[in-house]
């Protein structure tokens, strides 16, 4: 076969415009005809931290956490969030854009990935609520900082990796196997609960083998890590580097499998 | 590329092949998928959309593609637009290159119309200020100044084609590949399309049409080439190509 060579190739400029437009696009489209419009990006995480420290607080919120239970609630809440929204979005991403991909020369990758940076914008509203909740809860003993605001930043690079590396997958596989979308809810709620966001690890008392397991789930270490630096905590190097590990191996993963079915994608849309 | 490029040459497609290889039947679920794998039946006929077709366009040369349904056309188009890639064979383009296969790709109908022009320009790879230059003269020649602030939903099918067309056209491009949207709208604003078509042409853009009309290619092209089963019947001056086209469709 000869070798082909690429014609007119897509300036970075043009894909940069092309995914802001997009993220402004969904971002707006979320909460379009709604009465209290972008709010609810800050109410939603809100009123889900209620139902769940309402439901779980006399559970798993009594000791051994070591911090706010509501407080505590609702920041595994939005980090998990943030992963679930990203992923969950992205995988009809492709299959929803079909008339882009077949009729104009857009790089595909921009349409999962501005879903995963219109999550992040979610991620960020949400963190709104979460300062809100951490001043209510000052006379709860809950410190709060600024500077624990800041702690987080160098983890949010790792965290979308692993969010856009699953998203690139689920969303390239998406376009071949349809079932996929009812696999992925099924797992989705399988990792929600395997994930420590309403109850610790710790103050499960699990023999020492299963929570050894409860750690090999990423999100465990992003929860975890976020936790400590808003708590004022700053993370051990061992933790920032499970964190970058997950978060390149994943996206290395996506990368590659989306690379590979990109070829053949536009004909099984 | 190190060879040495003709300057002048815009487009220069060398025997492109294109094989669909379709499933005989349409597997989108897992379970089929391993069921039939595992009993060897995945089976796959493939279908040569293209066998072996070589072009070049020069720059000024308007290009017009001709043939009967499923001669390749439009599949040859969205080769050289870089959409998908041909089996085998090479493209190379020189020029901004923009595609116009579908008027109002990626409109989203829950937008007003306004926030779709901004849209769709950035689609092109147009910034908010570089649409907003654009703007007036886009909503101007679209004549849907009144309807800027509705949803598109709640347009005609013929509002959305206007509107795809000005934003489309008001894009000036090196090469602009159409396929079959050179019609749209009431007779006074296909007129206005025409108009612009020609303005656009007569500023050195170079089209390369689909159509069925034969007219509109004896009007836009230079050069021809009519197309049948995947391979090059004729090709050369517009004029002698289609009247070779209608000879053999009589």
């Amino acid at each position: 076969m000869q070798k082909k060579i690429k014609a007119n190739p897509i300036s970075a400029r043009k894909v940069a415009v092309i995914l802001w437009s997009l993220v402004k696009k969904n971002t707006k489209n979320q909460y379009r005809r709604s009465f209290l419009g972008i709010l609810w990006t800050v109410l939603n995480p809100l009123l889900n931290m209620f139902v769940m420290a309402f439901v779980f607080s006399r559970i798993f919120g009594r000791s051994g956490i070591g911090m706010d239970y509501p407080v505590y609630v609702l920041s595994g809440n939005i980090v998990f969030g943030f992963m679930r929204t990203a992923t969950v979005t992205a995988m009809p991403s492709l299959v929803g854009n079909y008339d882009l991909i077949t009729k104009t020369r857009t790089p595909y990758a921009v349409f999962p990935l501005s879903n995963v940076f219109t999550a992040l914008v979610n991620f960020g509203f949400s963190l709104i609520a979460l300062i809100v909740v951490m001043i209510v809860r000052i006379p709860a003993g809950v410190r709060f900082h600024w500077s624990g605001m800041m702690i987080f930043l160098p983890w949010l690079p790792s965290v979308f990796l692993f969010s856009a590396g699953l998203a690139l997958l689920l969303s390239a596989v998406y376009v071949r196997f349809r079932d996929l979308k009812h696999i992925y809810n099924v797992l989705l709620t399988l990792w929600m609960y395997l994930t420590p966001i309403f109850y610790s690890v710790e103050t499960l008392h699990l023999p020492e083998k299963y929570s050894l397991v409860m750690k090999l789930n990423p999100m465990y270490h992003y929860l975890k890590y976020f936790r400590d630096a808003i708590s004022g905590i700053v993370p051990s190097w061992r933790e920032t580097l499970i964190c970058y590990a997950a978060g390149i191996v994943v996206f290395g993963i996506g990368l590659l499998v989306f690379r590979i079915l990109k070829k053949k994608l536009v004909f099984y849309i | 590329m190190t060879d040495v490029i003709d300057e002048e040459l815009l487009i220069d497609a060398k025997n492109i092949c294109m094989r669909f290889r379709l499933p005989t039947e349409r597997i989108d679920n897992v379970k089929e998928f391993f069921i039939k794998l595992v009993k060897g039946r995945l089976k796959y006929t493939d279908f040569d959309v293209l066998k072996g077709v070589d072009l070049q366009v020069k720059k000024g040369e308007s290009l017009g593609l001709i043939g009967r349904n499923g001669a390749g056309k439009s599949t040859l188009l969205r080769i050289l637009a870089g959409i998908i890639e041909p089996t085998s064979g090479t493209v190379v383009t020189r020029g901004n290159m923009v595609p116009l296969l579908k008027l109002g790709a990626g409109f989203d109908m829950d937008a007003t119309g306004k926030e779709n022009i901004f849209l769709n320009g950035a689609m092109l790879g147009y910034t908010r200020k570089e649409m907003l230059k654009k703007y007036d003269g886009i909503v101007e020649f679209s004549e849907l100044g009144k309807f800027m602030e509705t949803p598109l939903k709640n347009y005609s099918q013929g509002m959305l084609s206007r509107l795809g067309f000005s934003i489309a056209v008001d894009v000036h491009p090196d090469i602009l590949l159409i396929d079959e949207i050179l019609a749209v709208g009431d007779a006074p604003f296909q007129k206005k399309c025409a108009q612009k078509l020609d303005e656009l042409k007569a500023g050195g853009t170079t089209f390369i049409v689909v159509s069925h009309s034969n007219a509109q290619i004896r009007r836009l092209c230079t050069k021809a080439i009519y197309l049948k089963d995947g391979l090059i019947v004729d090709s050369g001056d517009a004029d002698a190509v289609v009247r070779h086209y209608e000879k053999d469709c009589t």
